[in-house]
């Protein structure tokens, strides 16, 4: 009788509480969900200008890249000057608070990069950007 | 009999208690799978300020901005001087000095190089003036 229970307390002094840990665990996974923000990379390798004063944004999750060709890749895929826009706003819909990044090549012509400007500004984007790396 | 009351409670309690481990297995590997895809891609750069197109914005030295154009040879003009691009700087800082809190405008040709965009940019920052606004050329 008297060893039944002390097996009994024993077996529950080697079984550790999972329960505290089980908490932290679900903080952290709502934490992380939460702050997902599924990133679009563009898909297109560039070689960025310099700039010494390049900084760091805030926000910034729709990447759009111009490459040396003048080719324009969203998300990885090739999309003219006029499928800029709207794929600027399909990715905007999921994430309406993001910035967008232009990835510009060093070769690429400005008139593609302020068309494509001009497409973020359109798809009601206000916060631009254009990547450069500090030398 | 007393002893046979014992296990069964023990084999009760053993029955209430729910088994968290296949959940915490879950759970774990979904905790794995937001930290991996959690954004940490920070791209570096500079701030671009595109005036609407719908109220086009006249621009001229005498309205205070200080131009600065590219060309398609992708030669930088400042007062209607072709400027080294290391001297840009210099030339947004005197400039600058004249007459301080002028924005630069940046007139772009089509096919001047973005380097060349981003290299103005980044010297009328130098030069401390950071209201740049970017017009396209004809």
């Amino acid at each position: 009788m008297r060893n039944i229970r002390e097996q009994l307390n024993e077996e529950e002094e080697t079984e550790i509480n999972l329960t505290p840990m089980l908490d932290v665990v679900f903080i952290m996974l709502i934490f992380f969900i939460v702050t997902a923000v599924f990133v679009k990379e563009p898909g297109a390798e560039v070689n960025r200008p310099d700039a010494q004063t390049a900084f760091t944004p805030d926000s910034g999750s729709i990447f759009v890249a111009v490459t040396g060709n003048n080719e324009i890749w969203v998300d990885r895929s090739e999309v003219g000057i006029e499928g800029v826009r709207p794929a600027i706003e399909r990715i905007r819909a999921e994430n309406p608070e993001g910035g967008v990044v232009i990835q510009a090549d060093t070769d690429a012509s400005n008139q593609f990069v302020i068309a494509v400007m001009d497409s973020a500004k359109a798809a009601g984007v206000d916060n631009i950007t254009i990547a450069a790396t500090v030398p | 009999m007393r002893k046979n009351s014992i296990t069964n409670i023990q084999m009760e309690q053993e029955e209430n208690e729910i088994n968290l481990t296949p959940m915490l297995d879950v759970v774990f590997i979904m905790l794995i799978f937001f930290i991996v895809t959690a954004s940490f891609i920070r791209e570096t750069g500079l701030d671009v300020n595109r005036p609407d197109q719908d109220q086009p914005q006249v621009v001229s030295n005498e309205e205070g901005a200080i131009l600065v154009i590219i060309d398609d040879t992708d030669d930088i003009w400042i007062d209607n001087r072709i400027v080294d691009p290391r001297a840009v700087s210099a030339n947004i800082t005197r400039l600058y000095a004249e007459n301080p809190d002028r924005p630069v405008v940046v007139q772009a040709a089509p096919d001047s190089s973005a380097e060349t965009l981003v290299g103005v940019m980044d010297a009328s920052r130098l030069a401390g003036v950071f209201n740049i606004s970017i017009a396209g050329g004809q």
